[in-house]
């Protein structure tokens, strides 16, 4: 009795340190991989950071003198020779034309998108969802295919040419979309509560829209209508199919005209050292207006939210 | 969630009717005229670029999908052939190099900064990723092509052309620009748009779920890898198709790093194009002649591609959702 007792207990025990042994091999394992995939993801964050840093410290370091440089705002191009080499005057005409077509496309696009977002937000008919799809659709459509549409009705079937107007309307169709899906989801976070007040009150649907819940998403809308513009702001591929390019300063829509990116895409082929750090500017100066324009409608949001509470 | 849902049917019957066509005032037909205004815009956007491609599908036949000669007849007597089979295999090449970086890596850095980074850290940085998603394309480009070019052609290219059957599988490359080239450019360039996305998702898995894999004994890896990401997966994917719609659709970028060359090798290390940056650094010489609608048909494809991935993501998501729920 005793005896057999003793057996089990050392078999037990026997067991328990087996199984013990066993557990810490596997816990040991166990540990050692997700400390090395620890080290992998450590990696990974650094992986990523490094092409980035260097790109921002070189873009800053290249394009820090060109923008300090006399002339590169209010100068026209000029030509370097080869007697000549840093004579490569301003970007005026690109920053104009850019200008001209991120407005004429703002004005164009900004109500018609908010518009359509609120009907998205607000209607649950099947039209209201099909627009939808559609909208979410072309938010991911390639943008090389707006210059091509732009090309296609403006210049091609409407017989306006190549001009800041082809070239505004193809940003204008990348922007839409971008604007009806923010606009969307901005209205769509208004707490019903407030409608249902407003409602409740015996407003009329439209008045309690555009009366309480419109003034409610204005933060969501504004911000992503600044997003949404500089977004506009780099694009190269639509805007360079259609814009003509141009030396002249000109805010004329039907004007053939230059933009800053597209300016960029054609200095960093030349064969002139000088013409490709004046694109290093033109990159700086892209990425200085949209850093800006990201941090207002950040600041921007971040206020408005604090008082309303 | 349900809460919400709750109140906004409340809302819909204290409405009563929902308004019907005869009591539709000058609010709603603004609303529904504008969104019919983008609806026919849409459409005519489509049938635009359908139109214009036209006449290159009539004349070109598959030959566009599957040839391998780019030659525009005009003033040689001999008829125009457009075959686009490098722009799409490019088109192909460098978004998976492209996507297989990005999502890697991206996915190690959404962990890294939701599960690692010490708590101050992290505003910083997403903050940091968010305007970086911002950075024009052709910034990258311009970066792609004076910096790393370079690198590529004087290091990276004749290392990898060194490794044991290096020239079989990579080539050699010749200027440094080349396929790899623009697929790793767009992976440093979709990077932040990917990790913009994957960060926010795999912020939002339940404090809940970690933490009970935690206390079942995993270890941090196997919650990551287990629960987290699985948890995830949905947005993980939203966040990839996002990705990979902005590589394949790239111009810029990639018309700078990519070589434009018209090869028939797809190596790694050679030069090639893909469809969008083919359009824009052949647009110049093609306006006023066919090439324009060859240009547009190849076009075509990238939009019928582009919208078939939204399609597909979409219905995708939409079952997992769905799945998700009935669990």
């Amino acid at each position: 009795m005793t005896d057999s007792l003793t057996t089990q207990q050392i078999t037990s025990a026997e067991i328990r340190a087996h199984l013990r042994e066993r557990s810490s091999a596997t816990l040991r394992r166990r540990m050692a991989t997700s400390r090395i995939m620890t080290i992998l993801c450590w990696l990974a964050i650094s992986l990523a950071a490094v092409p980035l840093v260097a790109l921002l410290i070189r873009l800053f370091e290249k394009g820090t003198p060109v923008l300090l440089k006399s002339g590169f705002f209010t100068q026209l191009p000029q030509q370097p020779t080869l007697f000549d080499q840093t004579n490569t005057g301003g970007v005026s005409n690109a920053i104009i034309g850019s200008i001209a077509i991120i407005a004429y496309a703002t004005l164009a696009s900004i109500p018609i998108g908010i518009v359509v977002g609120i009907y998205t937000a607000e209607s649950d008919s099947k039209f209201a969802s099909t627009i939808r799809v559609v909208a979410s659709t072309m938010v991911g459509a390639p943008s090389i295919l707006m210059g091509l549409f732009a090309f296609g009705l403006i210049v091609v079937q409407l017989h306006l040419g190549f001009s800041i107007l082809a070239g505004s309307f193809a940003v204008s169709v990348l922007m839409l979309p971008v604007l009806i899906g923010s606009t969307e989801i901005a209205v769509r976070n208004v707490p019903p509560t407030l409608r249902e007040a407003g409602l409740a009150l015996g407003a009329k649907p439209s008045t309690t829209s555009l009366r309480i819940v419109l003034p409610a998403a204005t933060t969501g809308i504004v911000t992503g209508a600044i997003l949404a513009i500089s977004r506009a702001v780099g694009e190269t591929a639509p805007v360079l199919l259609v814009i003509g390019g141009a030396y002249a300063i000109t805010w004329k829509p039907n004007d053939p005209g230059s933009a800053l990116p597209v300016t960029m895409n054609s200095y960093v082929a030349s064969n002139f050292d000088s013409l490709k750090d004046l694109a290093w500017g033109i990159g700086l100066l892209l990425v200085l207006v949209i850093f800006v324009l990201s941090f207002a409608a950040r600041i921007w949001a971040a206020r408005k939210q604090k008082v309303q509470r | 969630m349900v809460a919400t849902a709750k109140t906004s049917q409340t809302a819909v019957e204290a409405e009563g009717r929902r308004p019907s066509a005869s009591t539709r005032g000058a609010y709603e037909w603004t609303l529904l005229i504008i969104s019919g205004l983008f609806g026919l815009v849409s459409v005519w956007f489509v049938g635009t670029i359908i139109w214009q491609s036209a006449s290159t599908f009539k004349s070109q036949g598959f030959y566009i999908f599957t040839g391998l000669n780019w030659i525009p007849g005009a003033g040689t007597g001999s008829p125009s052939q457009y075959g686009g089979r490098a722009m799409i295999f490019g088109t192909i090449e460098t978004s998976l190099i492209a996507m297989v970086i990005a999502v890697i890596i991206g996915t190690g850095t959404s962990l890294a900064i939701n599960f690692l980074l010490p708590q101050k850290m992290k505003t910083f940085v997403a903050t940091v990723v968010e305007l970086l998603a911002a950075i024009p394309s052709i910034v990258y480009g311009v970066w792609g092509m004076l910096v790393l070019a370079p690198w590529f052609l004087y290091t990276i290219g004749p290392f990898l052309s060194s490794l044991p059957g290096g020239t079989a599988i990579f080539g050699t490359t010749v200027a440094g620009k080349s396929l790899l080239l623009a697929g790793l450019v767009l992976a440093i360039m979709v990077l932040p748009t990917f990790v913009a996305i994957s960060r926010e998702v795999i912020g939002a898995v339940p404090h809940e779920l970690v933490e009970a894999s935690l206390s079942l004994g995993a270890t941090r890896w196997q919650t990551l890898w287990k629960t987290v990401i699985p948890t995830a997966r949905i947005g993980l994917f939203g966040a990839t198709t996002l990705a990979l719609g902005r590589a394949i659709g790239e111009t810029i970028a990639v018309s700078l790093v990519c070589g434009g060359v018209i090869g028939s090798s797809f190596k790694p290390l050679e030069p090639g194009v893909t469809i969008a940056g083919f359009i824009a650094t052949q647009w110049g010489e093609a306006v006023g002649s066919d090439q324009i609608g060859a240009l547009f048909a190849i076009g075509a494809i990238l939009m019928v591609v582009s919208f078939a991935m939204s399609v597909f993501s979409r219905r995708l998501v939409a079952r997992q959702r769905r799945a998700a729920a009935v669990v």
